[in-house]
């Protein structure tokens, strides 16, 4: 069978990272890749070239406004939005991984080739509603970066993370296909839409349906890192290698997000009261538990996971509100949240933070030094920390706008009150950069070594701070033309 | 072209030209901070005599909003947000005193800040940009973001170039700030859903359809951003702390501007916009006004710093504006407009003067000094003028605005006018009660003779910059003491429209005095 234009197309972008994946590993046959430089330049551009590749064959669907699919695959616009957002993301931690690699003293072509499976995996996870479409995104997504957790595996605590995040993830995983599992059962099929019509009609409802709903948001929310799925966040960013925490954090918790949203809308409306108010209640313990963990911890990794549960939080707050227009406010936090939250982690190879050592401590007085690094980080943590006129304030504005206007005032109230709370260990790293002396010990040690030079992260920090700046000061660009069309031509209609 | 731009979009250049200056003075390396001191000194001084030649230019109804800008900005979740700024009475004072103290704070502090006194320019033109877009936003939504605008640029002033304690008093600072201001968002949003615009005349309207109980929920929401920012009893805690460890200049923006916008922000939004449940928690303010008044001075007479002695000063003084706007009388509140600019002037003044002698004596402790005068007499002199000022001698310009306030409380329709009027008067008498006696310990009497005293350090007096910075500020307190209408009378027109509106009742006759209606042609 030949595919037809359209399902190639529809194909295609899974098709270009997954193929550059296959090939990586051939070029880093040699056993020589961590001693010849070209070696591992070229490794890098495979990896760049065909996440380029598949970012504009994504771009081009979008301007020519084709939705084509391949079976349960279905390359509308909301799943060329993950698309987008994904590979952005994986280029970002593509050229960080770079710098970081090389200091870590650890350049492995399996690294990109993992790191590309776990883009199609994520892709396709984005873009389908067949239960066991869903399932074989899933997996092809969190095994890659089960992998690339413990890939600097010389360090002890990258191996105990991986493990840690390889067993929870399968119980989570485990979890999502018995929902799935119980909702086939209960309906008769696999396709979100049929499950939707089917449960629609009077009498569809059985607890077997609420179990498995509920079964399978467990396995979305795990990816999320919501409290209570969340004990293995600190811990795996802790072992990951920066870059590919920062990719975990985005990325995944992106795609989980849209794929969410696909099933709430159009899959499991008939159980929407039940949903709603299981996340307004998890969303609330998110917040909490994430912004009140991170103002104790010293390591930045711990900080940026504890802070990425408390995302995790408002982004479900949207759920909660659950509109187009909240829809499309999550897509733009999502937008704002890429930028800023890999600046954040860009911060950690830009400085040239190795192993354990990422500590608040690390940064002080480096503001001064590298003055336009500075800034750039300082703008994503006062964005990550929700001030206007930021990308993140933004976000937060529209979700809070429609949770408001759905009636939920008290649930925005603790929304905004977490943020205040953020506001306080954000800061931290400013007051460490601008406001703080190194050590007598760490400057002498600085000056023994030589100067930390990682121009491709430097470069992705300095372009998600312009990025934190401009979708702050033209939200309604993005919001307009990015995020409402993408709930628009896809979920509207769907939405209760 | 620029110029007939300019002549459009006036209130636009004046708000976001700091910024941009601000933005272009940032890449200038360490060597070169003479050179960005110079071109920030230039371009603030621009703003303000663009700002005062055009501004002053009045039309012939002092109803009118004298400028306005208006256009569609964005539509976030079916709100449309209007970029809509005006300049009227209420505020074209303030923006005038904005633009006149960043000049004169970058002139008075030019020896002050030694290190990356490049970027700490950059910064205060950027905060610039905040005050004064806050002041001249019509628009709700625009208001906000330039309240926040002005927290970032101000957390660092303090933060970096602060005292010892600097990053505690910063983070205090912000926080205290940010969570009124992020009740107030949701109070916002909420409205905003309401009324379906950002514009206070629409979510007027429908706030008048809501429940009392919500009304007076929101209405509280507002009050606590804008009292956090006064600072109003017992939310003025971060103040002290903030002006100790800021550097000169920023305690001069701080006590100068930043605590304006917050009683501004009754006058211009939270009382026109709830008219029944301000009139309903008008007693609350008072009284909290009255604590500010009485425990700010208290607390300022056993201060051992002199900075932090003036900071309370500022909560008592920040006091009577708000029991001015709390009276609700014409009197009062143009007294709280006129105390507005006073408090600005005044605190800002002695700030500086505290700073210029920090700079030489690198002490603030009163007991550190002692014969002051004979070291330093035209310091002496002007720190005497601004002191006098500061506790309201006639003549200067603290007499007539808190006479007005005084008076206008007084004669207010409310029950507790009398009674609260007699207790703030207290706080004048206590007023002289502080200052004096710093006056006298620090300028006056033997001393002291330690080695390391400030008293000892003291080997200049005023130089030419010095004086020259303080000059125009003894030419104002003069000016606004003998004839306060020149700054009132472009806002009384509007204070009576609003409070007319605002149902407040209505001052008890013949008992008082009058205002006198002397409108200049």
């Amino acid at each position: 069978m030949t595919p037809t234009p359209a399902q190639l197309a529809a194909l295609l972008p899974l098709l270009i990272p997954a193929l550059g994946a296959c090939l990586l590993p051939i070029a880093c046959l040699d056993s020589d890749q961590a001693t010849v430089k070209w070696i591992r330049a070229s490794m890098f551009f495979i990896a760049l070239l065909a996440l380029t590749g598949s970012f504009f064959h994504l771009t081009r669907l979008w301007a020519t406004g084709a939705q084509p699919s391949f079976g349960a695959l279905h390359m509308d616009r909301l799943a060329q939005f993950g698309g987008i957002f994904v590979v952005v993301a994986a280029a970002m931690a593509v050229l960080q991984l770079w710098d970081h690699l090389h200091q870590e003293g650890w350049v492995k072509g399996e690294t990109l080739a993992l790191l590309l499976f776990s883009v199609v995996g994520m892709m396709l996870f984005a873009a389908t509603g067949n239960l066991l479409l869903l399932f074989l995104g899933l997996e092809l997504l969190s095994l890659p970066l089960y992998a690339l957790t413990a890939i600097v595996r010389m360090r002890a605590t990258a191996m105990e993370g991986g493990m840690k995040y390889f067993i929870t993830g399968a119980v989570a995983s485990a979890c999502f296909l018995m929902g799935a599992v119980l909702l086939y059962g209960a309906t008769g099929s696999l396709d979100i839409a049929v499950i939707g019509s089917r449960l629609a009609q009077p009498g569809g409802l059985d607890p077997i349906v609420l179990a498995g709903a509920a079964m399978l948001l467990f396995g979305f929310l795990f990816k999320m890192s919501v409290v209570p799925f969340h004990q293995w966040t600190p811990d795996v960013y802790e072992a990951a290698p920066h870059p590919i925490a920062g990719f975990m954090s985005v990325a995944t918790k992106g795609v989980a997000v849209l794929a969410l949203m696909r099933v709430m809308a159009v899959g499991l409306p008939a159980v929407g009261v039940q949903m709603r108010s299981a996340l307004a209640v998890l969303a609330v313990f998110s917040l909490v538990l994430g912004n009140l963990a991170a103002l104790a911890q010293t390591s930045l990794k711990r900080m940026l996971a504890y802070s990425s549960i408390s995302h995790a939080g408002y982004l479900l707050l949207g759920f909660v509100a659950a509109t187009p227009a909240a829809y499309a406010g999550m897509l733009f936090y999502l937008v704002a949240y890429l930028a800023m939250n890999l600046g954040a982690f860009g911060m950690l190879s830009a400085f040239g933070l190795v192993g354990d050592k990422a500590g608040f401590d690390q940064l002080k007085g480096l503001g001064w030094k590298r003055p336009g690094l500075g800034i750039a980080i300082s703008l994503c943590m006062f964005s990550l920390a929700g001030l206007p006129p930021l990308a993140g304030f933004y976000g937060k504005y529209m979700i809070f706008k429609e949770l408001i206007l759905q009636g939920h005032v008290g649930l925005a109230v603790v929304g905004v009150l977490a943020s205040l709370v953020s506001v306080y260990y954000y800061m931290a790293v400013p007051v460490a950069l601008f406001m703080e002396k190194p050590s007598t010990l760490q400057a002498r040690e600085a000056e023994d070594r030589p100067a930390v030079l990682a121009p491709f992260a430097g470069a992705t920090v300095l372009i998600c701070g312009f990025l934190v700046l401009v979708l702050g000061l033209m939200p309604g660009t993005v919001m307009a033309g990015f995020a409402r069309r993408a709930v628009q031509d896809t979920l509207t209609g769907n939405v209760p | 072209m620029i110029t007939a731009w300019i002549n459009t979009h006036l209130l636009s250049f004046i708000v976001f030209a700091p910024l941009l200056w601000g933005l272009a003075l940032l890449p200038l390396s360490e060597r070169q901070a003479p050179l960005a001191k110079l071109l920030g000194l230039l371009g603030s001084f621009g703003i303000l005599v663009v700002a005062a030649i055009r501004l002053l230019h009045l039309p012939a109804d002092p109803l009118g909003r004298i400028f306005a800008e208006r256009f569609p900005w964005f539509t976030a979740v079916g709100i449309p947000v209007d970029y809509h700024l005006a300049v009227d009475g209420l505020n074209l004072w303030l923006v005038l005193l904005t633009a006149f103290l960043v000049p004169l704070t970058l002139l008075g502090t030019w020896n002050s800040i030694t290190k990356r006194a490049g970027t700490a320019v950059a910064l205060y033109l950027m905060l610039e940009t905040g005050m004064l877009g806050a002041l001249v936003a019509q628009d709700l939504l625009v208001f906000y973001l330039f309240w926040e605008a002005m927290l970032l640029p101000m957390y660092f002033l303090i933060g970096v170039w602060g005292g010892d304690e600097r990053r505690y008093a910063a983070t205090k600072f912000i926080l205290f700030t940010l969570s009124g201001s992020l009740l107030w968002l949701v109070a916002l949003l909420f409205l905003a859903g309401k009324a379906g615009s950002f514009a206070p005349g629409i979510m007027a309207q429908a706030v008048s359809n809501l429940p009392f109980t919500t009304q007076s929920t929101l209405f509280l929401a507002f009050a606590l951003a804008f009292a956090i920012k006064v600072p109003l009893f017992p939310l003025h805690t971060w103040l002290p702390d903030a002006h100790t460890q800021a550097p000169t200049g920023g305690s001069v923006i701080l006590a100068g501007v930043l605590l304006k916008l917050g009683s501004y922000g009754f006058l211009r939004f939270a009382l026109p916009m709830f008219p029944d449940a301000a009139l309903h928690f008008a007693h609350l303010l008072a009284w909290l006004s009255v604590a500010a008044i009485v425990y700010g001075a208290l607390v300022a007479m056993v201060q051992t710093d002199i900075k932090k002695l003036v900071a309370y000063s500022s909560v008592s003084h920040m006091g009577f504006i708000m029991l001015g706007i709390a009276s609700m009388t014409v009197l009062g509140t143009q007294g709280a407009m006129l105390q507005m600019l006073n408090h600005g002037i005044s605190t800002g003044a002695l700030f500086l003067l505290v700073g210029m002698l920090y700079d030489r004596a690198h002490t603030r402790r009163i007991t550190d000094f002692g014969g002051v005068a004979l070291k330093m007499p035209v310091f002496t002199a002007f720190f005497l003028i601004v002191t006098l000022s500061s506790i309201g001698l006639p003549l200067t310009n603290g007499f007539a605005g808190e006479f007005l306030i005084l008076n206008g409380t007084y004669i207010s329709g409310f029950h507790w006018g009398r009674p609260l009027a007699c207790m703030a008067t207290l706080g004048v008498l206590l007023s002289a009660v502080y200052m004096l006696w710093m006056v006298k310990r620090v300028f006056w009497g033997p001393a002291n003779a330690g080695e390391d005293s400030g008293t000892a350090h003291l080997q200049d007096d005023l130089n030419g910059r010095e004086v020259a910075v303080m000059l125009p500020i003894v030419a104002l307190i003069f000016w606004m003491g003998v004839h306060p209408q020149t700054f009132l009378w472009q806002s009384e027109g509007q204070v009576g429209q609003m409070l007319s509106q605002l149902g407040a009742p209505p001052p008890v006759q013949g008992r008082g005095l009058a205002l006198a209606r002397e409108v200049k042609p």
